[in-house]
């Protein structure tokens, strides 16, 4: 009796946490990347990767799939901006005319749906002519709006075969009227990074995937000790070889005069 | 027949040829100097960071940046060296290692801030001692 008692409380135990397990993944996404954000020259949001000058040179780069579609993401940082490229590359005539790439932002690490509350999205309107809008929306209870002051930039380019997006996302703005996520340095936020073919959202989304991205903290304004006595010994070094500097021309001009002298 | 003997009259051109070398070598001491002073203060302004227009902005710049900083550096060492040696000259006395080892030690003083600079500073002045010592050979 005890023993068929313990097998249907175990079964039950077991359809419990399978229905749970089901019911916490059809209402978060669920990150598949992590990616740790850091310091480093801020690129040009134009969507053309300018090799010449390093641009993105010291992005975290990473390669992350999109169900089946593989996408490069690379992410960068200054006191500013977050600056995130996402680059597809597809075989001729798989590019959709009309395709897009969203950021919809959690405001905060959680992956569950109800706290993606911002978005930025890059639509191509003819992809062969790169035509595109970036849009900025705030999203409530999954229905999206466009936010009434676009926050951030977004710039793509179809390059032969790869499309090319970029997006730069302000972090710790303080004109935030509320329609974007307020990203603060050194936390980390949940993107979830869509695809998709036609300009309705989120019904467009065709294919999406979860990454948390960790903002590195402001580097300490506090100068080191060691960059402290750098600095003294550089003002000390030029002090001293600049008042050796004057008392040699004072000595140069003593000589002009004792040359003077002999000579008469 | 000339009226001034021969001897009286090399001895004025020797003269002569003395007082142009001194006026050449006190001029070269003030004009190596002043070069120096500017280069000095080119120096002062690129290696304390005070003029920052090349960094940040890529590994171009950046090198653009270290060169300016270096060619700075040992042009005012090779101008200080040149008008400190010819200022000894002028008062009958030999440069000696004391003055040289200052003016390489303070040129090498300016490149505190930066690594790279110093490296190739460094290098570059030994490249100078080298070149200076070997035209005193010949």
């Amino acid at each position: 009796m005890k023993k068929r008692t313990f097998r249907v409380v175990l079964c039950i135990a077991i359809v419990l946490f399978t229905v749970n397990s089901l019911l916490f993944v059809l209402d978060g996404y669920g990150a598949s990347e992590e990616i740790d954000s850091k310091f480093g020259e801020s690129p040009v949001i134009d969507g053309y990767i300018d090799l010449q000058s390093d641009e993105w040179v010291k992005a975290t780069k990473k390669e992350i799939f999109l169900e089946d579609l593989p996408i490069k993401c690379w992410v960068i940082q200054n006191d500013e901006n977050l600056y995130i490229s996402l680059q597809i590359e597809l075989e001729s005539g798989y590019h959709n005319t009309t395709e897009f790439i969203g950021i919809i932002i959690s405001n905060s690490s959680s992956e569950d749906k109800e706290n993606f509350k911002d978005a930025k999205i890059i639509q191509f309107s003819n992809i062969s002519a790169n035509q595109f809008t970036y849009f900025d929306y705030y999203i409530n209870n999954s229905v999206f709006s466009i936010d009434n002051e676009n926050n951030g930039n977004g710039v793509a380019k179809m390059e032969g075969y790869t499309s090319v997006y970029e997006f730069s996302i302000p972090i710790k703005n303080d004109t935030n009227s509320g329609e974007d996520v307020a990203l603060n340095f050194g936390d980390s936020y949940a993107f979830n990074i869509t695809y998709g073919d036609t300009t309705s959202y989120p019904n467009g989304i065709k294919k999406s995937t979860i990454v948390l991205i960790n903002l590195e903290s402001v580097p300490s304004s506090l100068p080191t000790l060691s960059n402290v006595f750098l600095y003294v010994s550089c003002i000390v070094i030029f002090s001293v070889l600049g008042i050796l500097y004057g008392f040699y021309i004072y000595k140069i001009f003593k000589l002009k005069e004792k040359i003077r002298r002999i000579k008469r | 027949m000339s009226k001034i003997p021969k001897q009286k009259k090399n001895e004025q051109k020797l003269k002569k040829k003395s007082k142009s070398d001194e006026n050449f070598a006190f001029r070269s001491v003030i004009v190596s100097a002043i070069f120096g002073g500017i280069f000095f203060v080119i120096s002062l302004f690129f290696n304390t960071e005070i003029i920052t227009i090349f960094l940040n902005r890529g590994t171009f710049w950046t090198f653009i940046d270290i060169l300016i900083k270096v060619i700075t550096i040992l042009l005012f060492f090779l101008f200080m060296i040149t008008s400190i040696g010819n200022y000894k000259e002028l008062i009958g006395k030999p440069l000696n290692w004391k003055e040289l080892l200052l003016v390489f030690l303070f040129s090498i003083g300016q490149t505190i801030l930066n690594v790279w600079v110093f490296i190739f500073t460094l290098f570059g002045l030994v490249l100078l001692l080298i070149y200076l010592y070997i035209i005193q050979e010949f």
